[in-house]
């Protein structure tokens, strides 16, 4: 554990559906992230033990996640359960995939950045129903993104763990800021306030902002598409 | 003997798009594998009679001769699905079939540029091929995350359409270009749910799991 140690927003919870994994990054170290069939949510170093293959490609069956290589399966704590080219081996209990502490909150998976914490400090933000809207991913660095947010009225709400408030087009949105990689970042947006007596229209105006933001931050509006000719044709 | 004769080749996207939709139809049909690499057979004479522009998928239905994965998709849906599901009448929803057709046609091709450069030596600049094909998986991306707000799951409305089967293979094969699906939460669950349509099938780089 390092002094500069946190928990931080990877993901939309409703995008992260029961039975499915998904690849993330913070700070530019790749993670396996993936809900059981129970509805619990896992965030792992993407590596399997075995080869190295990413875990994030793998599939889940019920409350373990398999390697798309070997179908080495583990299960939620992390530790190797079964070896299909081995079937009758009892796995040793030192195979295991280095796992992060994982919560949900406001409608967001959280992971805290330290591998294997016993007891990580409370995630100090308060528990509100929300309307998810989109997880957007910007080719910028992540202080710069959390600069420009910033600027569009933000509320810093909660210090240590990047979560900002924002007013615009006439609507309040709570933003998760992922510090993705160095030239990367990931922001979750959420509506604060349940489904309640909503149609899509505020979730539409709040993605259409979004991408009106990503659009102003990375330079400046959309690249010129490059002419066809530029190419070969493909065999 | 079905009269359906596929020219084919395994690992091309726009062959597996025409194989997907027979699969997902039940259809049976003939397939005949082409040499594409290293052979380079579709710019033989031989199919050259057939395809001028040297390159498949080519169909051929008794009489009739289609190449282009986008035209072959429209062929089959309308001879061939009775329900009309795949390629519905309403004309809204022509509209919109066609749209993502054209893109899948036009800004799709960078993503397949930049995969047959990194398989197959073709040349071509892979870093601008590369871009243009984020580009347009965002573009794919920030639909489907409105699409969802309407409670419509699929690109041309709530029900799956050609549409789909021709926008999968890019961004299912798009880590052959080095590009994640990290980014794209909503074209993820898509995916998902491509893969669980009755009669789905796999090419090399697209496992059935998930």
């Amino acid at each position: 554990m390092s002094a500069t140690d946190c928990w931080y927003p990877v993901a939309l919870s409703n995008d992260l559906e029961a039975g499915l994994s998904a690849g993330t990054r913070l700070f530019d170290r790749e993670m396996c992230i993936w809900r059981d069939s129970d509805g619990g949510v896992h965030a792992w170093e993407d590596r399997c033990p075995h080869r190295g293959m990413r875990l994030s490609f793998g599939f889940v069956r019920g409350d373990r996640i398999a390697c798309l290589y070997h179908g080495w399966q583990y299960d939620t704590h992390g530790e190797c359960r079964f070896i299909p080219s081995h079937p009758e081996l009892d796995v040793p209990r030192n195979i295991r995939v280095a796992t992060f502490p994982c919560v949900e909150r406001l409608g967001m998976v959280w992971v805290y950045s330290g591998l294997a914490i016993e007891r990580p400090p409370e995630l100090a933000v308060e528990p509100l129903d929300v309307l998810p809207v989109r997880s957007l991913y910007l080719d910028c660095v992540p202080a710069t993104a959390a600069q420009s947010l910033a600027a569009e009225s933000g509320n810093l709400l909660s210090a240590g763990s990047s979560l900002l408030s924002i007013d615009v087009e006439g609507l309040r949105l709570i933003t998760g800021v992922q510090p993705f990689g160095a030239a990367k970042t990931a922001l979750h947006i959420v509506l604060p306030g349940g489904h309640e007596g909503r149609d899509g229209g505020a979730r539409r105006a709040a993605s259409s902002w979004a991408e009106q933001f990503r659009n102003d931050l990375e330079s400046s509006g959309p690249p010129d598409d490059e002419p066809i000719g530029r190419y070969e044709a493909a065999p | 003997m079905t009269a359906l004769k596929l020219y084919d080749y395994e690992l091309d996207e726009q062959c597996y798009k025409v194989r997907l939709l027979l699969g997902l139809l039940g259809y049976a049909y003939e397939k005949v594998a082409v040499d594409v690499y290293p052979g380079g057979e579709q710019r033989s004479a031989r199919f050259l009679r057939l395809n001028p522009l040297g390159a498949l998928p080519i169909l051929t239905d008794a009489d009739m001769v289609l190449s282009g994965a986008e035209a072959i998709l429209a062929y089959l849906a309308r001879k061939y699905d009775g329900a009309r599901g795949w390629f519905p009448d309403e004309p809204e929803t022509v509209g919109r079939v066609v749209q993502w057709l054209a893109f899948a046609g036009n800004n799709l091709t960078a993503a397949s540029t930049a995969r047959a450069q990194a398989l197959f030596e073709v040349r071509a600049c892979a870093t601008t091929a590369n871009h243009a094909a984020r580009r347009a998986f965002r573009v794919m991306e920030d639909h489907m995350t409105k699409q969802q707000f309407a409670d419509a799951f699929w690109f041309a409305g709530n029900a799956a359409t050609i549409a789909d089967i021709a926008l999968f293979p890019a961004i299912a094969l798009s880590r052959d270009i080095a590009v994640d699906h990290d980014e794209y939460p909503a074209l993820r669950r898509w995916m998902g749910r491509v893969r669980t349509l009755p009669g789905f099938i796999t090419m090399p780089g697209i496992p059935a799991y998930h």
